[in-house]
C-alpha cells in the first residue's frame, strides 16, 4: 500500500502513466476552476482568484511541461541508463495526480480576489477560521506528498540513487519552480 | 530441501573464492585443481533467476515488465544495477589476478 502511494512508478510508467496523470490534472483543473484554486507554479496552489477556465489548463500544461523537459535533461546527463522521454512525461504526469485534492481543499481556503478589496481586519478574520487553517494544512500536506510522489518518478524513471539523485532534483525543482512562476507571471 | 547458495566471498578475508575441486556424483571420481567461478555465479540467486527470464523473454524489457507485473522502467533499473555489478566484479577480477 505504501508503495502504491508513494512509488506507484514501480508498477505503472509510461503511456499507461501519461494518461492516468493526464486525466487527474485535468479533473484538477476542472475542480480548481469552480474552487477558484491555481496551480500556478510547479509547486504552487493558490485559492482565490476567479479566471477563465483555459488559464487552469494552461497552469497544468506549463508546470508539467517544464518538470518533464528539466528532468528528462538532468536524467540524460546524471544516468547511466537509457531513459525513456515517455517514461519520464508519464510518471511526472501520474505524480501530479494529488493535485485533485488540492484542488477540493481549495474550496474551504475561498479567499476574496484582487478585484474584490477587503479590509485588513476582514481578511484575518476570513483566514483565521478553523476550516480554513485546516483545508490550508491539508493542502501543504498533499503538496509535500507531490513532492515525494515527484522524487520518485524522478528516480525511477532516471534510475537514479544516493547524492547525485537528492541534489539533481533539488536543483531541477528549484529551477521549474522559478521559470514556471516567471512563464506563468508573463501569460497572465 | 533448501536451496544451498554458492559462497563466492571469503568469509575470512572478503577475497574471490576459487574452486578447489569438483567431484562426479556417480562414480566419485574427483578433479582437482584452482578454477575460477563463473561470473554469473558471483550474483544472489534473485539476480541469476533474474537473468535466466530475460534471456527465455528473448531479452525484450517489456515482455518482463509483464511477467513481473512491473514498469518498464523498474525493470531496466533491476538490469542496469546487474550491469553495474557484473561490471564491478570484472574489475575486481582483473585486478585480483594481476
Amino acid at each position: 500500500m505504501k508503495k502504491w502511494l508513494f512509488n506507484p512508478f514501480i508498477y505503472i510508467a509510461g503511456t499507461k502513466a501519461l494518461i492516468i496523470g493526464w486525466a487527474a490534472m485535468l479533473g484538477a483543473a476542472v475542480i480548481g476552476y469552480y474552487s477558484k484554486t491555481h496551480f500556478d507554479g510547479v509547486l504552487d496552489a493558490h485559492s482565490g482568484h476567479a479566471a477563465p477556465m483555459w488559464f487552469y489548463f494552461e497552469d497544468a500544461l506549463v508546470d508539467w511541461s517544464l518538470l518533464v523537459v528539466i528532468f528528462y535533461t538532468a536524467g540524460s546527463i546524471f544516468s547511466r541508463s537509457s531513459i525513456r522521454f515517455i517514461d519520464v512525461a508519464g510518471t511526472f504526469a501520474l505524480a501530479r495526480w494529488v493535485m485533485i485534492f488540492v484542488a477540493i481543499a481549495g474550496f474551504g481556503v475561498y479567499m476574496p480576489g484582487p478585484n474584490q478589496p477587503v479590509s485588513m481586519e476582514e481578511m484575518m478574520k476570513r483566514v483565521m477560521t478553523g476550516p480554513v487553517i485546516v483545508c490550508g494544512l491539508l493542502s501543504l500536506a498533499l503538496v509535500v506528498w507531490m513532492v515525494a510522489l515527484m522524487y520518485n518518478a524522478f528516480t525511477t524513471s532516471c534510475n537514479l540513487k544516493g547524492g547525485k539523485a537528492v541534489w539533481s532534483f533539488i536543483i531541477g525543482l528549484i529551477i521549474a519552480e522559478v521559470l514556471s512562476k516567471l512563464i506563468l507571471h508573463t501569460i497572465y | 530441501m533448501m536451496q544451498k547458495n554458492l559462497p563466492h566471498i571469503c568469509p575470512s578475508c572478503s577475497s574471490t573464492l576459487k574452486v578447489k575441486s569438483l567431484v562426479c556424483e556417480k562414480c566419485a571420481t574427483e578433479v582437482t585443481g584452482l578454477f575460477s567461478l563463473p561470473l554469473l555465479a558471483s550474483l544472489t540467486q534473485q539476480e541469476q533467476d533474474f537473468i535466466t527470464d530475460f534471456v527465455i523473454s528473448s531479452g525484450s524489457l517489456k515482455i518482463m515488465a509483464q511477467k513481473l507485473g512491473l514498469s518498464y522502467p523498474t525493470v531496466r533499473n533491476l538490469l542496469d544495477d546487474i550491469i553495474l555489478k557484473i561490471e564491478t566484479n570484472q574489475k575486481n577480477n582483473k585486478t585480483a589476478s594481476k
